[in-house]
């Protein structure tokens, strides 16, 4: 109902759904292609693969992250699980992304990428993709609900994310393969970008262990940070309200 | 009856709650909401709670609602009994319409979307929206706002029920209705706690009743020898002020 509520208010509606990211791939492009002139093959593909799942990523952390002090007149008066807060974040930015990947696969289909069973792959990464975006919502709430300055902390993170994961520069393209290891080892959001590309653009099947590592890791925060939120339901509440 | 006949829903023990709060950059402050409170609620009574604005009325109600807990002292509520705060409003969307409000809304204190859905038309009627029902509550008045958030929150069901002053809602036709409602409801076996900072209200409602002051109870008792130590204590507060 919520998402009906924000389709509402705009008066484009549902459009912006798709304007929205497609407006950001929009602005990279003319910086990265046409102004700084990148010369790579498919480079609108390339972008929309790493741009339209970053901004999933980002936007659902970062809005997710507030979700539990901005809901403040509602938690002084009812007694709800505080993990709904996030979750409800988290579900509204999933179905959004259910658009935005059609439209992704509109698009390679249209650009004549050949349509196999690689393509499979891609249903384990977008699971792995939502369980790092929840637990890394669940650990934003918190934080932000124990201090309001963890919200600008993850603002500053999401940048510092968005020149680091390889969304306009390729980590397969760096120069030195021990430095292309050592960005996909320790940054597990280039390591799903780029399995987003390898399956669509290039029937690579990503490496299933380090995507095994990855989902597992964030189950535990998961389950982890849902105790924590679960038993300091009380405390977040006068945190909320309080401060 | 006495009290002690009945049977004991909710007993609050030596109740403290306090935080700490930046009051500037520098100095932190600890904030003493409540200290040492001790009450008990029994099944089918009315409680009042009067006293001035701060004095930690509404907080006595989210410590009994369980939404926040007390930083000493025990809350304890008979096992299954459910408390819920009677709210106005409660999670309004704008964009939404007062029907699909209404839904979020009942099913938020509880209900089953079966049992919500239900209780629409009953609500329709009661509010007297009539055809805004249908419409986005951005477009309400705030008279009609709180129709909605009254009805809705009165025709759910919960077993304790805390209400905190919501009886000034609506036109003076809409009160009226309201405090029939009310009254019909804490008529019945129906627990509740009332809170207030207008003696009237307390007067009418309540079978008994208690007066915070600053933090503490100040007294409790029969709602008429707690009404007079409050009318007292406001009585000297003028005095002196009108002394100095």
């Amino acid at each position: 109902m919520a998402l009906r509520a924000d389709a509402s208010r705009f008066f484009l509606g549902y459009i912006w759904w798709i304007l929205e990211p497609l407006l950001f791939v929009a602005v990279f492009y003319v910086v990265f292609n046409i102004i700084l002139d990148s010369r790579k093959a498919d480079f609108l593909v390339f972008l929309m693969c790493g741009k339209l799942t970053f901004i999933w990523f980002s936007k659902s952390v970062s809005n997710a992250s507030n979700s539990i002090v901005s809901s403040k007149g509602l938690i002084g008066k009812i007694d709800i699980p505080k993990t709904m807060f996030p979750m409800t974040m988290i579900q509204q930015a999933a179905y959004k992304q259910v658009v935005v990947f059609i439209l992704l696969f509109g698009v390679l289909f249209a650009y004549d990428y050949s349509v196999t069973l690689t393509w499979l792959w891609i249903a384990p990464v977008i699971v792995v993709n939502y369980l790092m975006i929840v637990a890394c919502s669940f650990v934003g709430a918190y934080l932000v609900c124990l201090m309001r300055d963890f919200s600008l902390v993850i603002t500053l993170g999401m940048t510092f994310l968005l020149f680091t994961s390889g969304i306009f520069w390729d980590v397969r393209d760096l120069g030195s393969p021990e430095k292309t290891e050592a960005v996909l080892a320790y940054n597990p959001l280039a390591f799903i970008l780029d399995a987003y590309r390898q399956i669509l653009m290039y029937q690579t099947p990503p490496d299933m262990a380090h995507l095994m590592l990855i989902g597992f890791v964030s189950v535990i925060v998961i389950v982890f940070m849902g105790v924590l939120l679960q038993r300091s339901s009380k405390f977040l509440a006068l945190k909320a309200l309080t401060s | 009856m006495s009290a002690e006949d009945k049977k004991l829903m909710l007993e609050l023990e030596g109740v403290s709650l306090s935080y700490h709060s930046k009051k500037t950059s520098f100095t932190q402050g600890t904030h003493h909401v409540l200290n040492n409170v001790s009450l008990k609620l029994y099944e089918g009574e009315t409680l009042g709670v009067i006293g001035k604005n701060g004095c930690g009325k509404t907080t006595i109600l989210r410590l009994m609602a369980g939404i926040l807990a007390p930083t000493r002292g025990t809350v304890k509520t008979r096992p299954g009994k459910t408390a819920s705060l009677l709210t106005l409003g409660l999670g309004f969307k704008a964009d939404l319409s007062g029907r699909d409000n209404a839904l979020l809304s009942a099913m938020l204190q509880g209900s089953s979307k079966k049992q919500a859905q239900t209780f629409l038309e009953e609500i329709k009627a009661f509010s007297e929206l009539g055809d805004s029902f249908e419409e986005p509550v951005k477009t309400y008045s705030s008279g009609m706002r709180s129709r909605l958030g009254f009805t809705t929150a009165l025709i759910t069901h919960v077993d304790i029920l805390l209400i905190d002053e919501v009886l000034s809602v609506g036109d003076a036709h809409f009160r009226q209705k309201a405090q029939r409602a009310m009254k019909e409801r804490i008529g019945s076996d129906q627990t509740v706690v009332f809170v207030s900072h207008t003696d009237s209200q307390v007067k009418d409602l309540c079978d008994r009743a208690i007066w915070l002051h600053e933090a503490e109870i100040g007294s409790q008792g029969p709602v008429a020898d707690v009404l007079e130590d409050y009318r007292a204590h406001i009585k000297s507060m003028n005095m002196s002020k009108a002394a100095n």
